[in-house]
């Protein structure tokens, strides 16, 4: 399956420009293997005939298509536990005390793949938040129509319900269909996924009717995109976020961007972001 | 560590006390129910019970039920229910009668791991 150097370099900057994911020449091998199920189902005899078909209409089905693929969507149920021990302990009651109960809470999942960061998110809340079910608004937003057409679905496997997630919490917030578990009523009326791309100005528009956002998760995703559009992002995100609020990254992550704007908060030897 | 595996099928035993040895635990073995209150006895610093439910003899859910009832152990062990026994109703009623998690068959290592985190046990890297 050969490239020509030039389809690769237009492949790779098509989705620098739709995406922010950065395929550099050593993620040439994942290009083509993320490929080969679009090739067949498109019937396309090869790469460089995929990039002319993309270039042909970078809007088209076959260019999201490209973009969907290149996405990684791998997540879990309570990934990392820090971040909602950090909700439950920390971040809750402090936006409950200062709000006031009654008020509404704004939460936003940035890059919210299948959505189990979001159901993770609501059941912290239902958890610990007084009347969470009607105070607890959480946004999920997602490049991948893949992953928000599962997300929206709410139906996971056994064994994706089985990591991370406490059984008690599995047999009282899901109902079991054969040998899938669908998120229950209550819980799904907590949460909305909508189409947002990280990378657009255009952000805003997708997500401000959702905000402004107490706390937004942003997790494992700046790792693909350059240092400069992770600072960009990074100030997408403060402008939909109120004053004193959280910003949750990956573990490795850094809130890049203007960074006198944040404050850095420390929980468990990881580091939090609180917007000044 | 002791971590009692109780299946009647020796290659669960096998697989899974494999896992239970990685995160270092001390292994001990029953094929029922049985056989897993002699371990208790002899054990009973236990500090988890992976059990399976359907076992010739005495069955896993009645071992639970026996285990709870006595009061020597407190709450202690842990009990993770590791079965085929995948219908909520069973759930329900192995919760009820103490099992702390539950792990529906087929299981592999990390979901293993990340159940015995939840609990707070130890988990041995590698
Ligand atoms: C590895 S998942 C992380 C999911 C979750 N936040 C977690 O930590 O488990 C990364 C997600 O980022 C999404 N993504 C990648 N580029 C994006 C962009 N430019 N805009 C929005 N989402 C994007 C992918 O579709 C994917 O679902
Ligand atoms: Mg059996």
């Amino acid at each position: 399956m050969s490239m020509t150097d030039r389809e690769f370099k237009y492949l790779s900057a098509f989705l620098l420009k739709a995406s922010g994911i950065v395929v550099n020449e050593d993620k040439m091998y994942l290009l083509r293997s993320r490929m080969q199920p679009l090739l067949r189902k498109y019937k396309i005899a090869s790469m460089d005939e995929l990039a002319q078909q993309v270039r042909s209409n970078e809007r088209g089905p076959l260019a999201h298509a490209v973009v969907d693929a290149m996405t990684t969507n791998e997540t879990l149920f309570f990934r990392d536990q820090y971040p909602y021990d950090a909700l439950k302990t920390l971040i809750f009651p402090e936006i409950v005390h200062s709000k006031g109960v009654g008020k509404r809470i704004n939460i936003w999942s940035a890059a919210s793949s299948r959505g189990q960061e979001g159901i993770s998110i609501a059941l912290t809340a239902m958890e610990s938040v007084p009347q969470a079910d009607r105070r607890v608004r959480i946004l999920g937003t997602d490049l991948s129509d893949e992953a928000l057409a599962y997300a929206n679905e709410g139906l996971y496997t056994q064994m994706e319900v089985q990591r991370g997630m406490p059984v008690k919490l599995l047999v009282r917030f899901f109902n079991q269909e054969g040998t899938n578990w669908r998120v229950c009523p209550e819980l799904k009326a907590m949460l909305t996924f909508k189409k947002a791309n990280l990378v657009s100005d255009q952000l805003s528009g997708v997500v401000r009717p959702h905000g402004p956002f107490d706390i937004v998760f942003l997790r494992n995703v700046l790792i693909y995109f350059t240092v400069d559009e992770r600072k960009r992002v990074i100030d997408r995100i403060a402008a939909n976020m109120v004053k004193g609020g959280y910003l949750i990254t990956g573990a490795t992550e850094v809130a890049q961007g203007v960074r006198s704007k944040w404050e850095m908060v420390t929980f468990k030897n990881k580091r939090l972001w609180k917007l000044k | 560590m002791k971590a009692l595996v109780v299946d009647d099928a020796k290659v669960v035993r096998v697989t899974l006390g494999r896992i239970m040895k990685q995160i270092g635990y001390e292994v001990l073995e029953a094929a029922d129910g049985a056989q897993a209150l002699e371990q208790m006895e002899a054990n009973p610093d236990t500090a988890v019970v992976m059990l399976d439910w359907n076992m010739p003899v005495m069955n896993g859910y009645d071992f639970l039920v026996e285990l709870r009832g006595r009061p020597e152990h407190g709450s202690d062990p842990k009990v993770i229910m590791v079965t085929t026994e995948t219908g909520m109703g069973q759930m329900l009623k192995a919760l009820a009668a103490g099992a702390d998690e539950y792990i529906m068959k087929p299981f592999d290592k990390d979901m293993v791991v990340s159940k015995m985190e939840i609990l707070g046990l130890e988990v041995a890297e590698g």
